[in-house]
């Protein structure tokens, strides 16, 4: 119902190329989260998808028909956006119904894909208000509404809920989790927010300067990466980076996430410069001359004193090595 | 857009459009200010040519500076539009800030007070400013207009900078208050830096009704040594109405003080409405 | 707080100097004219007559002739700028605001020029051009095959009010232009870019979307055109004279508060006339602005974005 291939997509504004040459298929029903930091191309990316943007070359397409020269409303997608975007001088009710309306549907179907779009958000007692008697979350939920009642092939999100509060990310992620499995749709989500990118997506595609690092499910991500960015990205707090020919190793740098690195050991020493107690964990935060600021995460609560020498050890296999370039070595 | 092919068709008709309106509103001011550069036979043989090497003559203009006193007219202007400029901005700056700053019993009352000069407009009151100028011995004389001028544009100076004044950080006066300044220096040093956008657009709003109004030089002011140059062009117009390289000529210096300071504003002033000031 | 609280004199001082300017110069003549409209000059001076002043201007029939054509020309000289002058300045709002339109800034600086001419060139400038005797506009008839069009509209009864008001609407078109540019601006794109998604494009949008959203300024601009008409004198106290002809074909109410005030040729002026001719006047601007903000603008929605 929704496929999406891109091939040697690129995007330039002037002289400036923004997309460089992005390759990507994203299967029916997946739920892919495009992340990485501003700048990095990812929404401009969303953009193209959507028909916003021109393509400058390559191609897009859906369902296996090339789309770049499709307008907007002729791709079967819908887009949820970061301000939401609702019409101010339409009721809910309407904001959800304009574009059936607009594409000449019945009034009677109109009736029932927003009912039931309003019953699964939870909106029905909200039809007739305006966008302006709304609370944020109430509106978010609306704009996704209203991509629910046109039966998208495609469901757009771009950074959907950077406007809201942290429980209501949270409450609003698990939401378009559960959206996802019970409309089985294809997704793409656009994120700068590792988390909302390990928690919804079936597939991440990791994006910086316009070129894509890495695709892959968040765990492979996670166990598996490509290379120091990606390896750095994801995951929190982030991954230490050793200085390999210190520790006698013939790669260039050693990375090992905090939870792998475990007190007692004699390789590596450091001193601890701050400790973070956040009940379930610790985070200790050591300075160390060989390697620099190394970050180790604790289970449970731990006692440790700031300037306490501390000697740390890591299992090999739990490591990851890179060549001078930050390109994995396997 | 996506659809490149549409969106030029459209783009086409668009330019198309706008350039033909351009041209009905520059065209006027075009055709008399070639114009009064000709002499007086070229005037009517071809009105449309721009002036050549045979057509050429600035009698138009030696008429008009032997004859009427403009660069007068053009100074008592200038100082009934600045000095009127200058009332409007401070005046309605101050209270402005106090309808927009302090709560006080009747606030709202005195913000309707002020209002309502937008609405209706100054020159029905003229019967009693020109017997009240009588009275006080102001008529044929600058302060006079300074004076209805800043009555007349107060109203919408303080409605459009106490929206803008609303704006302005409210932990930036508080944190002037806790280092211990006036409320007069919280006004002068803090806020008006800020709304400096909002009193550009209240400049341009004010002055183009002041400098281009013709009612009341004509009722409180018409005497030769206070005329403005609205009124002074009028009036030489009226009497050289059949010389007509005297009219081009006087028309286009009536003319192109205001655009060379309307092409160097324009950036200003559009920016200024842009901004959201007159919604 | 126990104690209450001093008196806050720098609110005073900050209200002071436009409170008492605005009171001095405006309210108060204001007033000064309403109660000046309810005396006349009698034996001895100035005798107070109540409302007669009014009954002489709309019974006795040489003044409400004047009053009733004056106000005729008024009203259509107000719906010839409805009709004409904001639906172009929407129009041409909209074009400007057209995504990645080259050249709009010179656009726009271009056709706000006209606005900030005063009615002194404006007037003078149209007259030269519509000239018969000068044959700019029947030589550019002529270019089009049209010359038999041509006729001198400034001097016949029948166009001259309309060819005013047109030269007027020329004149102002400007300003409807900006405060509409201003407002399709301030639609964030993201709502653009939804409707697009929705497949509401072209026309449509501006049907459904945008003109719904910047019906507040529409409204804003309807009552600034109607006081500004309601009170207009210059333009035609420039291009036809005190006496608004041909046969007072184009007399307005401001020319003929003027005449009346100051007189004209054989009749001398009338201050006590003038004064309740003013207040006719301001009767009718308080009547259209009530009107607006009771009846319209309660209805017209301001969004927020």
């Amino acid at each position: 119902m929704g496929a999406l291939t891109l091939t040697q997509v690129t995007k330039s504004f002037g002289a400036t190329q923004v997309i460089k040459g992005v390759d990507l298929a994203v299967e029916d029903g997946e739920f892919c989260v495009f992340v990485g930091p501003s700048g990095c191309g990812k929404s401009t990316l969303l953009r193209m998808i959507a028909g916003l943007e021109d393509v400058t070359s390559g191609d897009v397409a859906i369902d296996g028909a090339r789309v770049n020269d499709l307008a907007p409303a002729r791709r079967e997608i819908a887009m949820v956006f970061q301000s939401y975007a609702l019409y101010p001088h339409l009721t809910v009710r309407d904001n959800m119904g304009l574009a059936l309306k607009q594409a000449g549907t019945p009034r009677a179907q109109i009736e029932a894909a927003t009912g039931k779009a309003a019953e699964m958000l939870a909106l029905d007692h909200l039809l007739e208000r305006r966008p302006a008697e709304l609370s944020g979350g109430q509106r978010q939920r609306v704009a996704i509404g209203r991509a629910i009642v046109r039966r998208p092939k495609l469901f757009l999100f771009d950074e959907p809920l950077s406007n809201l509060d942290a429980a209501l990310r949270v409450q609003t992620r698990i939401e378009i989790a559960r959206l996802h499995r019970e409309l089985g749709a294809t997704m793409i989500y656009v994120t700068h927010d590792q988390v909302e990118a390990m928690t919804l997506a079936d597939k991440i595609v990791v994006l910086r300067g316009g070129v894509v690092e890495q695709v892959g499910r968040p765990m492979d991500l996670y166990n598996d990466p490509d290379n120091t960015f990606v390896a750095g990205f994801i995951g929190s707090p982030q991954m230490n980076f050793l200085d390999a020919g210190k520790l006698g190793l013939n790669s260039d740098r050693l990375g090992i996430r905090p939870e792998h690195l475990t007190p007692g050991g004699g390789q590596i020493s450091g001193r601890v410069s701050h400790v973070e107690k956040l009940g379930g964990e610790t985070l200790v935060y050591l300075s160390s001359e060989d390697h620099g600021l190394l970050t180790v995460r604790l289970f449970g609560e731990r006692d440790y004193a700031v300037d306490e020498v501390v000697g740390l050890g890591f299992e090999p296999n739990r490591a990851f090595h890179f060549d001078a370039q930050g390109r994995r070595l396997r | 857009m996506s659809q490149a092919r549409h969106s030029t068709a459209r783009s086409l008709a668009a330019h198309a459009v706008l350039i033909l309106y351009t041209a009905i509103a520059l065209f006027p001011v075009f055709v008399v200010v070639i114009n009064s550069f000709k002499n007086r036979r070229a005037i009517f043989a071809d009105p449309l040519a721009v002036p050549g090497p045979e057509s050429f003559d600035l009698v138009g203009y030696r008429t008009v500076l032997a004859q009427g006193d403009f660069v007068l007219y053009f100074q008592n202007s200038l100082i009934v539009t600045v000095a009127s400029l200058f009332f409007v901005l401070l005046f309605g700056a101050m209270a402005a800030f106090a309808l927009s700053e302090y709560r006080f019993r009747g606030n709202m009352l005195m913000g309707l007070y002020l209002a309502l000069g937008i609405m209706i407009p100054i020159r029905l009151g003229t019967v009693a400013i020109l017997q009240m100028m009588v009275a006080s011995g102001l008529v044929n004389t600058l302060t006079a207009l300074v004076l209805v001028y800043t009555a007349q544009g107060l109203p919408l100076a303080v409605f459009i900078l106490s929206e803008f004044m609303r704006g302005v950080s409210d932990d930036l006066k508080n944190a002037g208050r806790i280092d211990g300044l006036s409320e007069y220096t919280i006004f002068f040093r803090l806020v008006l830096p800020l709304v400096r956008p909002a009193m550009a657009t209240v400049a341009v709003f004010t002055m183009i009704p002041i400098w281009n109004d013709l009612w009341f030089p004509l009722i409180l002011a018409p005497s030769e040594a206070t005329k403005t140059v609205t009124l002074g062009s009028q009036v030489f117009i009226g009497q050289f109405v059949t010389n007509w390289n005297a009219v081009l000529a006087a028309l286009s210096l009536a003319i192109l003080p205001v655009l060379v300071l309307y092409l160097i504003f324009s950036r200003q002033l559009i920016r200024g409405i842009t901004a959201g000031a007159v919604k | 707080m126990a104690q209450r609280k001093a008196f806050r004199w720098h609110i005073a001082v900050f209200l002071a100097p436009a409170v008492l300017v605005y009171t001095a110069i405006m309210i108060v003549p204001l007033f000064g004219t309403l109660n000046l409209s309810l005396f006349n000059t009698g034996e001895g001076g100035r005798v107070f007559v109540g409302l007669r002043n009014f009954a002489t201007l709309f019974g006795d029939p040489r003044w409400s002739a004047s009053f009733w054509n004056a106000l005729g020309n008024n009203a259509w000289f107000f719906l010839v700028h409805m009709l004409v002058q904001n639906p172009v300045g929407v129009a041409l709002a909209a074009l400007l605001s057209s995504p990645r339109l080259r050249g709009a800034a010179f656009y726009r600086t271009a056709i706000f020029i006209p606005t900030i001419l005063s009615f002194v060139i404006v007037g003078f400038v149209w007259k030269l051009i519509l000239s018969p005797i000068w044959g700019i506009a029947p030589g550019m008839l002529d270019a089009v095959g049209l010359k038999s069009l041509f006729a001198p509209w400034l001097g016949r009864e029948g166009t001259a009010l309309t060819t005013l008001a047109l030269i007027s609407v020329w004149q102002f078109v400007g300003i409807p232009m900006m405060l509409i540019y201003a407002a399709l601006l301030s639609i964030p794109d993201e709502v653009i870019e939804a409707a697009e998604m929705d497949g509401v494009t072209g026309w449509s949008q501006f049907w459904k979307i945008k003109l719904p959203l910047i019906l507040p300024s529409i409204g804003i601009i309807s009552i600034l055109t109607f006081v500004g008409n309601f009170n207009a004198f210059d333009l035609i106290y420039v291009t036809q004279g005190a006496l608004a002809g041909p046969n007072f074909s184009t007399d307005i109410l401001g020319t003929f508060l003027y005449r009346t005030f100051f007189g004209f040729q054989l009749q001398i002026g009338d201050p006590h006339m003038g004064a309740t001719i003013a207040t006719a006047m301001f009767g009718i601007i308080l009547l259209g602005v009530g009107f607006y903000l009771f009846a319209i603008q309660r209805r017209l929605r301001r969004y927020q974005f």
